[in-house]
């Protein structure tokens, strides 16, 4: 019989009677075929590979992390609580020793989902990576976690979670965003001023193949992760970079994701996007899942597969291998931050940055208008404020205490919250304070 | 009149039951099995009851063998030729059963596309190879072969070149994977259909040899029906060609026994306490847990369906052994013989008992001196040796059936209704059986704290489990409307569908080509002993279209018996 070389703990969760509509991709049958593959591959059966129940995530766990407005219960479905759970559950596998490493093949996917949360965005409504990673925090201490996001799409939410994080490295990998949704994951993103660095977007151009995605993880993500040290490796494994995802115009293959994962060797890998359900997810995921438990790959292909077809033209490796000359420098040697002028990047003035946006859920058909604020402190990683209202909804205020906060941060975000309510001026008032634990919500 | 007849590790255990009047047991024994020689131990026991009953009243006979077990078990099988066809994947050599294994280029996909045709000429090698082996015997396997058997059917044309078994110069049995079942396992269907050619010929003889015995006992009248590991029965010549389905049928009978003799409704733990291991199986709601896939045999998970049975090495026989450093008593997992009491040599759990007074088996005082022989090299007390010895007997049963419970309760769920519906099954009650079953009555009550019960005629509960056990079957039906095809694997049952064939007509045409099936096989289906165990179509879309439906039924007879006995 088969033995994995590391033990693998897999929750399944394919969510088969939750869809967003009747045709669209993130539907029931996503993961169908899916778990066909590795039902008649025998998966289950190799020893130290495991299937698991996923948890089902309380509010208190999407509230550590989301403004969740006007609350939780208004902007998920008991299926996000499964997935954001199923997450949850994967890291205690790895965490609590019962696993080395753990895959939450679940849906729905979350990396669209930011900071404040209105509705849904990119099909995804709560970032199911952060509710894991500061469920890790919450429960077993505080960690060094580096996110590599190997969706075909940029992972804008969780950049923006993590944005002002200086322990937690976020590395995209991406189609370049002037050629597809959501637009955003430029070089220049490089994180707040308290974390510039920490968070490196590489934008890939369309038709990338397995030579590229190789190439950028050698050159790039490898040597930064070798640098950051982190405690954790997590894996935000969108798998529609595939050659027939039908909503992205990337060239990966089964075989190259599985060799990404190989090299990457996360120890918790989240599924996300992925919507080529027949003909590229099955062996996708289960070439990941082999990976993943060092178990042999190779013979993993899709059905009539031809590397000639598929592979990247000279032009893309040279843009591909000028990207690896120039990026590691962002991380290694991030320019000074320096905004004046932009108040959509955020303008510095004084001992806070503001930064002024509007937001789009395209799933949901939201507008936001954001104002954030980030008060800089030479002791901590600084508090934070969002001014937010949907659409004509009703002006709503989060305030962020960040875990190591140090006591005037502390008491001012209480201060704010304070004024916030006898001044009436939001309708609802959430307070994370990761110092003490303290999760507020004001509003009616 | 029923006959059950149950070939047991260390007895073969017969019964006849009469069902005119009220259910009735009319006679029973138990005769040492021998294994070199099943067939005897089967006729004496049979010889034996039919001597209290007139032989023409029988109607029914069945019957519970380890013959295929122990021919795996002690690697009494014939060498067997397995062809498999397997496309991209994990490679298929991991799985290969024995020698003459080949693969054959080719490619199924999971909606049951032939993506790449087998090699013909790979093909005709490999049957060259096995047939320069002397093979005869055959496993025709491809992966995805449940939702297409087109490769499967062409190794098995390859194999045959001509349209019967019977016809054939060059093989004498072939079996195809997808004829096993609709679940979905390549490398359990290698393993099954390997096991299932493994120790045809040698099962066939048995079989052979039971009806002739039968014939001779003026019983040729009788219908003869096998016990499978599910709980279930299957007519003798249906067997024939399943013979792996009755392997670890064994554990089944006792459960069904258990059925028989008892009202179970609540969630429940069942231990059958033999010489050498204690069975521990899982009623929720009243009914049997069964194994997800199916049975591994040896370290070859198959897809034989079975009740979800663990042993562990706990019985009546097991020795009693005190640790040189910490003093601990231990009992088992090791079986010297029979204990003292019975002329064994080393002191075992029924000699504990014997001492501790919860039972009085054979020569007690023998018990009482090699405990207290065993307890001096070790500087205690007998009485507390025997203590501690049915102490650690009972901890090891409990903790084990609670990791039994907590593996059942940690099973995975796949939609948001099942992990909200949140079933738990949480035991309320302990049924007892075998031959220690009495006598660890209370200290098994005082473990669990919960209500324990032995019920009457416990000690031939197998025999009667077995002659009570109604036949079983199932079915997996699927259906893909796009590609206008229904097709029923166990039954290689192919039909063209219009595109607005729905989930409801499958689970009728499910639930209709089961009671074809038993008809077929002499069965008379009663509406309610079937039901639909799984359900589900999905819309298939294509560029924001949806072009069809991917429906997939499971229809089955409920494991069950015939029949109850109750005390009273
Ligand atoms: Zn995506
Ligand atoms: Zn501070």
């Amino acid at each position: 019989m088969l033995k994995a070389d590391k033990s693998l703990g897999i929750v399944f969760f394919p969510a088969f009677d939750w869809a967003i509509s009747p045709t669209h991709p993130e539907r029931q049958e996503r993961l169908l075929y899916t778990q066909d593959q590795l039902r008649e591959e025998g998966l289950f059966d190799i020893e130290g590979v495991t299937e698991h129940k996923p948890d089902v995530a309380a509010i208190e766990d999407v509230e550590r992390v989301h403004f969740c407005f006007p609350e939780v219960s208004a902007v998920t479905t008991r299926s996000h609580l499964i997935s954001a759970g199923g997450a949850m559950k994967a890291a205690d596998l790895v965490m609590q020793g019962e696993c080395d490493r753990a895959f939450a093949m679940v849906r729905p996917p979350g990396h669209h989902a930011m900071k404040v949360v209105h509705g849904a965005r990119g099909f995804c409504n709560i970032n199911i990576e952060a509710v894991m990673v500061e469920h890790i925090r919450e429960t077993y201490g505080h960690r060094r976690v580096a996110i590599v996001d190997t969706d075909c799409h940029h992972g804008d939410g969780t950049q923006d979670v993590y944005w002002h994080d200086p322990d937690t490295l976020f590395i995209s990998l991406h189609q370049d965003g002037r050629t597809l949704y959501p637009g955003s994951g430029f070089p220049h993103e490089l994180g707040g001023p308290k974390a510039m660095g920490r968070t490196l977007n590489i934008p890939l151009p369309p038709n990338t193949s397995d030579e590229g995605f190789l190439m950028v993880m050698e050159r790039v993500v490898l040597p930064i992760l070798d640098d950051f040290k982190p405690d954790l490796i997590i894996n935000s494994a969108g798998q529609d970079n595939h050659f027939t995802d039908p909503i992205t115009d990337m060239n990966f293959s089964a075989r190259g994701y599985a060799a990404l994962s190989d090299m990457l060797k996360p120890d918790i890998a989240v599924l996300e996007g992925g919507y080529s359900i027949q003909g590229a997810l099955p062996y996708i995921n289960l070439g990941l899942c082999l990976a993943m438990a060092g178990v042999d790959y190779s013979l993993v292909r899709e059905p009539n597969f031809s590397p000639e077809l598929i592979r990247q033209d000279a032009r893309t490796t040279a843009y591909i291998e000028e990207l690896c000359r120039q990026l590691p420098a962002l991380y290694f040697d991030p320019p000074p931050y320096n905004r004046k002028n932009d108040v959509r990047q955020g303008v510095i003035s004084g001992n806070t940055l503001v930064r002024q946006r509007q937001i789009y859920y395209d799933t949901d058909g939201i507008n936001e208008t954001q104002r954030e604020t980030l008060f800089l402190c030479d002791e901590c990683r600084g508090l934070l404020k969002v001014e937010t209202r949907a659409d004509s909804g009703p002006q709503c205020l989060g305030v962020e205490i960040p875990v190591h906060a140090c006591p005037d941060c502390r008491s001012r975000g209480y201060q704010i919250v304070e004024d916030a309510q006898l001044k009436g001026n939001a309708r609802y008032i959430q307070l994370i304070n990761r110092l003490d634990r303290d999760y507020l919500r004001v509003g009616f | 009149m029923l006959l059950g007849i149950d070939v047991g590790g260390t007895h073969t255990d017969a019964v006849v039951i009469s069902l005119e009047g009220g259910v009735r047991i009319l006679a029973s024994c138990k005769v040492p099995t021998r294994h070199d020689a099943l067939l005897s131990s089967v006729t004496e026991a049979l010889e034996t009851i039919l001597g209290q009953v007139d032989p023409a009243g029988v109607t029914r006979l069945n019957l519970s063998t380890t013959l295929s077990t122990n021919a795996i078990v002690q690697g009494r099988t014939e060498d067997v030729g397995v062809l498999v066809s397997a496309g991209p994947g994990i490679d298929p050599h991991n799985f290969m059963p024995c020698r003459n294994f080949h693969v054959i280029d080719g490619s199924i996909d999971h909606r049951g596309n032939e993506v790449r045709a087998l090699s013909p000429r790979q093909l005709s090698d490999a049957v060259d190879a096995c047939r320069a082996n002397e093979v005869r015997v055959y496993a025709a396997v491809s992966k995805f072969s449940t939702r297409n058997p087109r490769h499967e059917n062409a190794i098995r044309r390859a194999v045959l070149q001509c349209r019967e078994e019977a016809d054939c110069e060059y093989a004498d049995f072939v079996t195809s994977g997808h004829q096993l079942g609709g679940a979905l396992n390549f490398p359990r269907r290698v393993a099954t259909a390997y096991f299932n050619c493994a120790v045809w010929r040698l099962y066939n003889h048995f079989a052979t040899a039971v009806e002739r015995a039968l014939a001779d006992m003026g019983l040729g009248h009788v219908k003869v029906n096998m016990l499978k590991a599910d709980g279930g029965t299957m007519p003798l010549t249906r067997s024939r060609r399943m013979p792996v389905q009755s392997i670890f049928s064994g554990p089944a009978a006792s459960v069904m026994g258990i059925i028989a003799l008892t009202d179970i409704f609540h969630d429940s733990v069942i231990l059958d306490i033999g010489g050498t291991t204690t069975d521990i199986a899982v009623f929720a709601d009243g009914a049997p847990l069964i194994e997800r896939e199916g049975i591994a045999i040896g370290s070859h998970p198959t897809l034989v369906p079975a009740l979800k049975v663990l042993s562990i090495g706990i019985g009546g026989d097991s020795v009693i052994s005190v640790s040189e450093a910490s003093g601990t008593v231990r009992v088992g997992p090791n079986r010297l013989g029979p204990s003292v009491c019975l002329g064994g040599g080393q002191p075992a759990l029924t000699d504990a008992l014997n001492a501790t007074g919860a039972c009085a088996v054979g020569d007690t005082a023998a018990s009482r001196a090699a405990l207290e022989a065993l307890a001096a090299a070790h500087s205690m007390d007998a009485t507390a040796l025997a203590r501690a010895a049915v102490d650690y007997a009972t901890k090891t049963i409990h903790n084990a059936t609670r990791d039994l419970v907590d593996e059942i309760n940690s099973k995975p769920v796949y939609t948001i209704h099942e992990l909200l519906e949140d079933k738990r099954v949480v035991p309320k009650k302990v049924y007892l059986m075998g031959g220690p079953a009495n006598a660890l009555k209370m200290p098994l009550f005082e473990r669990f704290q919960l209500s324990t019960e032995v019920p009457a005629h416990s000690g031939v509960a197998n025999a009667i489990g077995a002659a009570l056990t109604r036949t079983t079957w199932e079915l997996e039906l699927f259906a893909d409307t796009q590609r206008h095809v229904l097709f029923i694997p166990s039954l290689s049952y192919r039909e063209n569908i219009p595109t607005s064939y729905g989930q409801r007509d499958a689970e009728k045409d499910a639930m209709n080509q089961l009671a074809m099936q038993l008809d077929s096989m002499g069965v008379f289906l009663r509406p309610e002993d079937a039901q639909i165990t799984h359900s589900s179509s999905f819309t298939m879309v294509e560029d924001m279209e949806q072009v069809g439906r991917n429906i997939r039924v499971k229809s089955q007879v409920r494991p069950g018996v015939v029949a109850t006995i109750r005390e009273g």
